[in-house]
């Protein structure tokens, strides 16, 4: 029990953070900007860890490989977008079709259920190696941070666009929006693709990273993206009130969900509790915003009666 | 103007980021530490870095979880299952036979989440544990995507080629990398399962598609029952929630069904049981634990003894005796022919006599 064990394993907390960091701007951009709780990401986590794997195992260059992830996120997205507007199917249901529908693309792209990609054969982008006496340029902090500062300056840009507008407006008031004549099927179509498809990346990363890509990688994602997106906005919310600061945010409540996780093998904690720690990290946090308005706001003054 | 500031605060605080968690232990201590610790926390953090066991060994006994032990092993099992538990006691209590109070434990379990793997491996890289146990495939990998010093020993892991991408496997992985195999004696299960139901035409192979290792096993005792003449299906299953529904069709299919060993399976005998045992299909099992759930008869490997092989080989890399880099795989010693007693008692099959029951 050496608090510098810790320390110096926190870097590592950091660059997996930071992975999930993208995936969890994934979800914001459905879970908070759309209105849905998209539960295809559980499966193309894996979609996009899958492809990146056999790309790169087939001689492929990691950028490819890992653009092509991104689209076939956005192609399983589209899938959970057509099930629920063009076939109106519930939202949250089309998710959960499409993932289960997931299971078996992924277990055929990849041919079985379990896929290694050494790090010591394939120039990976990142891996958990790549933390420590690694040039700095190849460092999986930097180079995820700078993908994730990318990312957000684009969907800030996107998001201020006329299309961008009106897909908030879509997840703002649905009827409202329709009545200014925007095609609202169309963009929750578009949202979920590009949720998907940052998952998708997330899941490319994911799998260079740990080395590995796995058919039940993706299971209980959506739990961890909704964990950062909740403690990013319970500690930065206040704080962070312009859009691209918010994505900001959720990609720290995503580093800060793996900073407590790691603690708590720090800690020694039996690790068979790990998942009721998680449930409970989520529930104090999904609580603070209730808690506060409930307790501890001040009594509201009538004003100018 | 807003947008320009907002982008150019984003960048500022990433680059913050990186300056915090990247670089080497050193930089981070002395960032977040008092001065006046800076010197023993920048020695330590050397110490950790250098893992060698010797050199943790010499320089920092106090790095260690229990205060005295020579050497700390850490050990990652991806989640709780008598097989695997069985491996990680075996292991356990062969190197505390071996070396004693000398070594100390640091055991996590993932809960079968694969990215668990990666933040237990992180926390024993950074620890600067002498030595990592992978129990099972995806810790394996785990513990090879995180480090190429510290020794990693992997058990229950059936192919090690596979499982770290190795082309021209030849026996030996090299590097920092050894472990023993839980590849059961598929020809002789094959064998065995000709030896008991010579008469039998069809066999089906049920096994769950979320696991690699299932799906090269029942690949080679299908060839090798097509060698012996049978006809076989394979019947993948996802989970347990469609488990059933495929056993059914596959007792009613065929004369004997095969279960490799398979840990989705393993977990959910009673459900094989109960459809087989009704429909009066014989099962044979590809380890111990799976026959005394829903089998007639086994070939088995013991996983304590695969455990305690491993066990034997970390002590020889603990102590220098042996290089981990020249240590080929190491497979189980010996096989045992089982069988459970209540389910052929109930089928009306009669066992040869070297057939030891399960649970004697």
């Amino acid at each position: 029990m050496n608090i510098m064990n810790l320390i110096s394993a926190l870097p590592g907390a950091v660059a997996q953070g930071l992975v999930w960091g993208i995936m969890a701007i994934g979800v914001y951009i459905t879970f908070r900007i759309l209105d849905i709780a998209d539960l295809t990401v559980d499966g193309t986590l894996c979609t996009g860890g899958a492809v990146c794997i056999m790309l790169m195992q087939s001689g492929q260059n990691v950028w490819v490989s890992m653009a092509l992830a991104l689209i076939a996120g956005m192609l399983a997205g589209m899938a959970t977008g057509l099930l629920h507007t063009f076939m109106g199917i519930p939202a949250i249901l089309a998710g959960i079709l499409t993932q289960l529908g997931l299971y078996s693309v992924n277990l055929k792209i990849m041919g079985k259920a379990n896929q290694a990609i050494n790090v010591d054969k394939f120039d990976l982008l990142v891996s958990l190696r790549f933390i420590k006496g690694v040039p700095f340029y190849k460092n999986t902090i930097l180079l995820v941070t700078l993908m994730i500062v990318f990312l957000i300056v684009f969907l800030y840009w996107f998001f201020g666009t006329e299309l961008g507008c009106s897909l908030r407006a879509t997840g703002c008031n649905d009827k409202m929006a329709r009545a200014q004549g925007i095609n609202t099927d169309f963009n929750r179509v578009l949202g979920l693709m590009i949720s998907n498809g940052l998952v998708a990346l997330a899941g490319a990363l994911l799998s260079q990273y740990q080395g590995f890509a796995d058919i039940n990688m993706g299971r209980g994602a959506i739990v961890i993206g909704l964990a950062a997106v909740i403690i990013g906005e319970a500690i930065f919310g206040k704080v962070f009130r312009n859009f691209g600061f918010r994505l900001l945010g959720v990609a720290f409540g995503s580093i800060i969900y793996y900073f407590v996780l790691q603690i708590v093998i720090w800690l020694g904690i039996d690790t068979d509790l790990l998942k009721l720690l998680s449930a409970v990290v989520v529930a104090v946090f999904l609580a603070i915003p209730t808690w506060k308005s409930r307790y501890f706001s001040k009594p509201a003054h009538k004003e100018g009666v | 103007m807003k947008k320009m500031l907002a982008i150019a605060m984003a960048m500022t605080m990433g680059l913050g980021l990186v300056a915090c968690g990247g670089g080497n232990d050193a930089s981070s201590s002395s960032a977040s530490e008092p001065a006046t610790e800076d010197s023993a926390q920048t020695e330590e953090g050397d110490a950790a870095e250098g893992s060698e066991s010797d050199a943790a060994q010499g320089e920092a006994p106090e790095e260690t979880p229990s205060a005295g032990a020579e050497y700390t092993v850490g050990i990652c099992q991806l989640v709780q299952h008598d097989a695997l538990d069985a491996a990680t006691q075996g292991f356990k209590d062969a190197l505390t036979e071996e070396l004693g109070e000398a070594v100390a434990f640091d055991e996590q379990n993932a809960q079968n989440d694969s990215n668990t793997c990666s933040t237990i491996i992180n926390g024993f890289v950074s620890s600067g544990v002498d030595l990592i146990l992978a129990n099972a495939t995806p810790a394996l990998q785990a513990a090879q995507a995180g480090t190429n010093e510290i020794p990693i020993l992997g058990t229950s892991v059936t192919e090690y080629g596979v499982a770290l991408g190795i082309d021209d496997f030849n026996g030996t992985v090299g590097g920092n990398i050894s472990g023993t195999s839980d590849l059961a004696p598929l020809e002789e299960q094959a064998a065995m399962l000709q030896e008991l139901f010579p008469d039998a035409k069809n066999v089906g192979l049920v096994y769950c598609t979320a696991e690699a290792n299932s799906q090269y096993q029942v690949d080679t005792v299908q060839t090798a029952l097509e060698g012996l003449g049978y006809t076989c299906t394979q019947y993948g299953f996802s989970d347990s929630n469609d488990l059933s529904s495929v056993v059914t069709t596959a007792a009613d299919n065929n004369d004997v069904l095969y279960v490799p060993t398979d840990n989705t399976a393993a977990s959910n005998t009673p459900i094989i049981d109960n459809v087989c045992r009704a429909k009066k299909v014989p099962v044979i099992a590809g380890e111990e634990n799976i026959c005394a759930g829903c089998g007639v008869a086994t070939l088995s490997i013991s996983y304590y003894d695969l455990g305690v092989g491993t066990g034997k080989m970390a002590a020889k890399i603990l102590t220098g005796e042996a290089n981990i880099s020249e240590m080929p795989i190491e497979y189980a010693p010996q096989f045992t022919k089982k069988y459970n007693a209540t389910i052929c008692e109930d089928l009306g099959i009669t066992i040869p006599d070297d057939y030891v029951a399960i649970g004697e």
